[in-house]
């Protein structure tokens, strides 16, 4: 059921096939590229060349595209109003009553709303094409302790558990008369009879879910083995470590660029 | 050493999911009432208080990024983990200092850590997002903006105008809980003697 | 394969004791059952041999608690894992919530154990077959029922092949029908004369079918021991706390009106009622 694997769609793509390690590296790079490499343009590029694709392939673009629409707008206006209004100094292009438009300050929006826009959808489409056990496997294989991966799963699956149980002290809250419509005040003074509860009560979980865990041996030190396998190529990893050499070139041409002009001098 | 290990024992770490769920539960709660306030790290503070300030620094970093998982955001959320973290790790130093024993000292403790919050925030909203948090809350940084303030300050102003306060509530709650709970749940507890 | 001798445990911060000089002996391969009402010392006596009593409720342990040679006091927890496994009342908070289908929940103590991955999988289908959920296999635990969720808490426990499996009133939040199906699989468990268990249950018509021996607690002390038709129809049942079944208060009513009065073994279960007033 997909609600338990977190966003992920499934779908039988070869870009699900793949190892997760290569999914996170290839948008890390992605995102870097997006980030580092000077210019306004330079994330909307990455975009369209390096994450479009990729999620027809995947058959998530529809996903993406609407849950990246819906997470950027906001950004993007607040981005547009400050600082194209609101940039110190600048060149003006056009006068809005009170308010100028800067020209710094509409290339600065554009470039930020193309970061965001990379970021967010570079994130989705790990989330949509990955599962996320696969990932967490994946990097404790690497090195990442088992006991943050078991507290990033667990976490995942009560969440939905959780939201059940607020609903459920909400309705029994308004069935014994709680007020949660209404003044300012009243709403504020709803929220203790709901949040308590729902605390207290969890509180005691912990004790026995901590037994359960020290009884199938998590407790204990020493190496662990998995029934998930995860399967690798040989061309992924070669493509993997072709990716970080990009990356640390990109880094690499960020510094000499920003050491160059004061050498120069 | 040792008690670093003690604290990062079993119970806390099957109390950091709980703690998370804690935090969105709450935070939706909020939202639903329509209250202008967070109050989504009450989980995080809690697990600071009660299992040391390493295991709340852990809670509030993974909670940001699990947050991101469920909800598909994560701009509002993975970029601002380590301000996540650094609650958790003052309600731990504060607990560690006995400040959840009473009231107002949890409140000023929760005030602090607000401000502390809204501090580190801002480069993060200044240097990832161009100064926007892309709520309602960026009119109050334009008007900051429009009096001539740099965006970095308009940044940490924009926060101070919620951060504290929210804080604050949040560390109340937490003593709330903690007085409410019977002895032997405290009990449990690594920092128990700190938090009583 | 279990020995307590003269055990007493005081809970932190608690002048009762919850156990009081508990000695015992329970041979391996036994199915011994431990009645007793609430707050008798069930619970505590449970932890006690799972470990958790001590290290992790604390407290006073005087005496020692010896489960299959290894003396629970000096050892940790992570080291009794394998040895010792527990069962509890609430189904949900034991499914650890890190694997998102049944077989990789009842494999996670295999992959604390470091068990390599071709031995996990037949011990899994076997354990899986046991508890009767193989059809459920790629199901998410969360999905389950109560009586399904608990069955997997056993599988995922027996898997682990431990040398003695507690069960702390395994079925006293499931329906009637996820009771049932918990008592088959404790039956079969039974049936098989590798396990040595510990039950402790309310349900003393259960216990009866299938338990080698009946240990009465009342107030952390141990006061009836022996086969369950003579400890479940003693008449000294009441003074504890405790409700004979449905079948010895038939059965007593029928002797108190006359009928059998030289029995002086009661029936307990339905099979021995059916017997009694043949």
């Amino acid at each position: 059921m997909s609600a338990t694997y977190g966003l992920y769609v499934s779908k039988q793509t070869a870009i699900h096939r793949l190892h997760p390690l290569t999914k996170l590296t290839y948008v890390l790079t992605c995102l870097l590229i997006a980030w580092i490499v000077p210019g306004v343009w330079a994330p909307y590029i990455v975009l369209l060349v390096g994450i479009v694709p990729v999620a027809l392939m995947a058959q998530v673009f529809p996903n993406v595209v609407q849950n990246t629409i819906k997470t950027t707008i906001p950004f993007a206006i607040s981005l547009f109003i400050v600082q194209g209004l609101f940039w110190t100094g600048g060149t003006i292009i056009q006068q809005l009553g009170p308010f100028s438009l800067k020209e710094e300050g509409l290339l600065f929006a554009i470039r930020g709303t193309g970061r965001i826009i990379i970021a967010v959808s570079g994130f989705l489409l790990l989330s949509y094409a990955t599962r996320s056990d696969e990932l967490m496997l994946a990097l404790s294989q690497k090195g990442l302790p088992s006991r943050i991966s078991y507290v990033i799963l667990s976490t995942l699956q009560i969440i939905p558990r959780f939201q059940h149980k607020a609903n459920t002290i909400l309705d029994a809250q308004r069935s014994r008369g709680l007020e949660t419509e209404g003044s300012f005040l009243i709403r504020t003074r709803a929220l203790l009879p709901l949040v308590f509860p729902l605390l207290l009560g969890s509180i005691v979980d912990i004790e026995e879910r901590a037994i359960a865990l020290e009884v199938r041996a998590f407790g204990r030190s020493g190496p662990k083995t998995s029934l998930l396998v995860l399967h690798d190529t040989n061309r992924q990893r070669l493509f993997r470590r072709l990716l970080i050499l990009v990356s640390l070139g990109v880094i690499a041409l960020r510094i000499y660029l920003w050491l160059a002009p004061r050498f120069a001098a | 050493m040792e008690k670093l290990k003690r604290d990062f024992n079993t119970i806390a770490l099957a109390m950091i999911p709980i703690a998370i769920a804690i935090n969105i539960a709450v935070g939706q709660i909020v939202k639903a009432l329509r209250i202008p306030l967070y109050l989504d790290s009450i989980g995080t503070v809690f697990v600071g208080a009660v299992a040391g300030p390493w295991v709340g620094a852990v809670a509030g970093l993974l909670s940001n990024i699990v947050w991101a998982f469920i909800f598909g955001d994560v701009t509002n959320t993975v970029p601002y983990a380590p301000v996540a973290a650094a609650i958790g790790f003052l309600a731990g130093v504060f607990g560690k200092y006995g400040w959840f024993k009473s009231w107002w000292k949890a409140v000023l403790g929760g005030a602090i850590t607000g401000v502390v919050a809204s501090l580190l925030s801002a480069p993060i909203t200044f240097y990832l997002f161009g100064g926007v948090v892309g709520t309602g809350m960026d009119v109050i940084t334009a008007a900051f903006r429009s009096q001539g303030m740099s965006m970095l300050a308009a940044n940490f102003l924009q926060g101070l105008a919620t951060d504290p306060l929210d804080k604050a509530i949040s560390f109340l709650v937490v003593y709330l809980i903690i007085r409410t709970l019977p002895d032997r749940y405290i009990d449990r507890f690594s920092r128990a003697d700190d938090i009583r | 394969m279990i020995s307590l001798s003269d055990v007493t445990y005081h809970y932190p911060r608690s002048d009762s004791p919850a156990l009081s000089n508990l000695s015992l002996e329970i041979p391996a391969g036994q199915f011994c059952a431990v009645i007793g009402a609430n707050g008798s010392g069930k619970s505590t006596l449970c932890s006690a041999l799972a470990g958790f009593v001590p290290h992790f409720y604390r407290g006073k342990l005087t005496g020692s608690v010896e489960v299959a040679g290894i003396d629970t006091a000096g050892s940790s927890l992570a080291e009794l894992a394998g040895t010792v496994g527990l069962v509890f009342a609430n189904p949900f908070n034991q499914i650890t919530g890190a694997r998102f289908t049944v077989r990789e929940e009842v494999a996670f103590g295999l992959e604390n154990l470091g068990v390599p991955l071709a031995e996990m999988e037949p011990r899994i289908d076997e354990v899986l077959a046991f508890v009767r959920l193989t059809d459920l296999a790629d199901q998410s635990p969360y999905a389950l029922s109560g009586g399904q969720q608990q069955r997997l808490a056993i599988a995922s426990v027996l898997v682990m092949r431990p040398k003695i499996l507690v069960l702390d009133e395994p079925t006293s939040q499931l329906d009637p029908i996820g009771s049932k199906e918990v008592f088959a699989v404790l039956r079969d468990l039974a049936a098989t004369d590798e396990a040595t268990v510990v039950l402790a249950e309310q349900k003393l018509e259960w216990v009866a079918t299938f338990a080698d021996r009946v240990l009465g607690l009342h107030k952390g002390k141990l006061v009836a021991d022996g086969p369950p038709a003579e400890v479940l129809s003693s008449l000294t049942l009441t003074k504890y706390g405790l409700e004979p079944t449905r079948y010895t208060q038939a059965a007593r009513a029928a002797q108190a009106a006359g009928w059998r009065t030289d029995e002086t073994t009661l029936p307990v279960t339905l099979e021995q009622a059916v017997e009694f007033f043949r």
